[in-house]
């Protein structure tokens, strides 16, 4: 792939008009605000989100929660440039996302570190390859240099005894700590996750979030994750309620921690 | 497009069955262009075998000559003539006729092509014929075809046995003095060859000065062309004067129109091309669809529509290639048996093996293009 370089000129002219319209947008990895977003045509039109606004600052750890149907998932897809913005005025990580550049979608995406619900691993590839898959993704780390990264990755989520296993092989837990590796190997700007405790049981899942904690907060990567599992709200900097749509008023207040705690 | 870690070949062969049935397309089809393009260009080298084994470089025919089945005589003085120019080393003249071969074993009756050649100057330039060209000249013997059909008798074999062969031709007994190679084709399932003095033995009908081919040997750097214009001047328009390769095309110009070879195989062709087409397009199409989620998540993480597309293509031009050469081994096998049985020049040419595995190459991102359609409906949004 010999596009990145002309991406980049794309790229950076969408940044530079951001910066020349002195949005404060800039510095937040995520800046929205106004985002109205519909489904279906005319009387079958639905709102699914209202005048959504917040920002996420670099290093944060952000919790997004909410009922099913309160819009999560669809403001997930928007962030990470995954579905066209309707209304309103969305940056991530620099680049517009409302009247994006022809590839601004694609870049922001290669910025982002995913983490699916269902891990969405390639079960054709080992685990040291699937993580490996990313260095497609840039064509300036020669193969070797891949292989060391994800295999060091891999041990770092412990999976460094099992790094020619295939998919099919590893139980869920070690399935999802793949996932994770996948998402941080390549040094992403943001990473979004998308319930990544749901398919999990207790154990696992606690396990699952706290190494994506430690790993995010070493790296000082900011994490957005969509979650409805009360157990794991402990490691948010803050969390993010929608309801219905709306973001609800207590959670643009600073900390929230937890009642248990 | 760089696949660092070969992901076309990984995915391609996560499901063997799936790898098996598409590089086992990819070989029918591969088998059945060699097999149709191999045996359309047998049968019509088969057609010009005499033509390309004639000792000279200009041909002299009858001006109504239509192929070798139906010639049409003229004046040997016309050919002698040429020999007085300085240009020429040599000539001969032919007779052909078609011949009845008694079976002697079984004394069915069957056509063969007769050759009338003059034993001091064959005007064929057949390997061994020149060793045996001492025998011919006695009385009552002609050299049998190795090549012929099997319909004849197990000639080859029971002469090899050491037993004296006398076959009747044209009702007259003769003895067989040995074999040249020289091949069956179109309307001609072997061939013989005799002395002039035999030939009009076996033919007492025919004019002694009337021969059907003309073979003119020229000096070592004398312009062909030349010749040619200067004998067709000097000779008068009731003979033609060709280079050999000009007789060649009358022959194939002849079956080609007369037969619907041509069209059958080239059909035949095309239904290989077409086979490996569908095969190759519904396995890469039902894998695509398979895989969309997969294809999803990878456009979700970034990568682009052209790397998932050269993803595709790559996989249909492995399988392609997968196919190739399993499928020309085996298209060897076919001809080495065919050659046995038909006793047709089918030779694995390199030209046509550079062809075909171009055609494969097409037809296979032919059908991965049309496959990589279905890529758009993997929509990145719905991974969530």
């Amino acid at each position: 792939m010999n596009t990145t370089n002309g991406a980049r000129g794309t790229a950076g002219d969408s940044r530079a008009e951001s910066a020349g319209s002195s949005m404060p947008a800039v510095s937040s990895v995520i800046q929205c605000s106004g985002v109205n977003f519909f489904f279906g045509q005319g009387e079958l039109r639905k709102q699914i989100l209202f005048e959504v606004e917040f920002a996420i600052e670099p290093g944060e750890i952000v919790l997004l929660t909410g009922p099913s149907g309160s819009g999560k998932t669809t403001l997930l897809t928007l962030i990470a440039g995954l579905r066209s913005m309707q209304e309103g005025q969305m940056h991530v990580l620099g680049y517009r996302l409302h009247n994006p550049g022809p590839r601004d979608l694609l870049e922001v995406r290669r910025r982002i570190g995913f983490i699916f619900q269902a891990h969405n691993l390639l079960p054709y590839l080992t685990a040291l390859q699937n993580v490996q898959v990313m260095f497609e993704l840039q064509p300036n780390v020669s193969a070797e240099e891949g292989r060391q990264r994800a295999a060091r990755m891999l041990e770092q989520v412990g999976l460094g005894d099992r790094l020619h296993y295939q998919v099919a092989r590893l139980s869920g837990g070690q399935r999802q700590r793949v996932a994770i590796a996948r998402a941080l190997v390549g040094g992403p700007q943001l990473v979004l996750a998308d319930e990544p405790t749901a398919a999990l049981d207790g154990a696992s899942g606690r396990e699952v979030v706290n190494l994506l904690q430690a790993l995010a907060r070493e790296q000082g990567r900011p994490i957005l994750m969509v979650t409805h599992d009360t157990r794991v709200l402990d490691i948010a900097d803050r969390i993010l309620e929608l309801q219905d749509g709306r973001l609800a008023s207590h959670s643009t207040g600073a900390l929230s921690k937890p009642a248990a705690v | 497009m760089s696949q660092r870690i070969g992901l076309s070949w990984l995915q391609l062969r996560h499901e063997k069955m799936k790898l098996f049935a598409a590089v086992s397309g990819v070989m029918v089809s591969v088998v059945l262009m060699w097999m149709q393009l191999g045996l359309m260009k047998a049968l019509f080298a088969s057609a010009v075998v005499l033509h390309g084994s004639l000792a000279g470089e200009v041909v002299v025919i009858h001006s109504q000559y239509e192929h070798l089945l139906h010639s049409k005589v003229f004046s040997s003085r016309l050919l002698y003539r040429l020999k007085g120019s300085p240009d020429v080393v040599s000539v001969s003249g032919i007779y052909l006729a078609p011949i009845e071969w008694k079976n002697p074993w079984n004394g069915e009756m069957r056509s063969m092509q007769c050759y009338g050649i003059e034993t001091e100057s064959p005007g064929l330039s057949i390997p061994g014929l020149a060793d045996q060209l001492a025998s011919l000249r006695q009385r009552d013997v002609f050299l049998y075809d190795r090549l012929a059909r099997p319909r004849f008798g197990n000639v080859v074999g029971e002469l090899e046995r050491g037993a004296d062969i006398k076959p009747e031709l044209n009702r007259r007994r003769m003895k067989l003095a040995g074999l040249v190679d020289l091949g069956a084709s179109f309307g001609i399932d072997g061939n013989l060859l005799v002395s002039h003095a035999n030939f009009l033995r076996l033919f007492s009908e025919r004019d002694p000065g009337h021969i059907d081919l003309g073979v003119v040997r020229l000096k070592p750097g004398v312009s062909v062309e030349a010749a040619q214009r200067q004998f067709q001047q000097q000779l008068g328009e009731q003979v033609l004067v060709l280079t050999r390769d000009q007789f060649a095309d009358i022959e194939l110009k002849y079956w080609k129109s007369a037969t619907p070879i041509g069209v059958i195989f080239s059909a035949g062709t095309f239904v290989g091309f077409f086979i490996g087409f569908i095969v190759v397009y519904q396995i890469l199409y039902t894998d695509v669809t398979n895989h969309l989620p997969q294809y999803a998540t990878m456009k979700a993480m970034g990568f682009s529509n052209a790397y998932l597309r050269g993803l595709i293509l790559a996989q249909s031009l492995q399988l392609g290639l997968l196919g190739f050469v399993p499928g020309t081994l085996i298209a060897a096998m076919l001809y080495a048996a065919l050659r046995n049985v038909t006793q047709l020049p089918l030779t694995l040419d390199p030209a046509r093996g550079i062809f075909l595995a171009a055609v494969t190459v097409v037809m296979c991102a032919l059908s991965g293009l049309f496959a990589i359609r279905r890529l758009s409906s993997a929509d990145p949004a719905e991974v969530f």
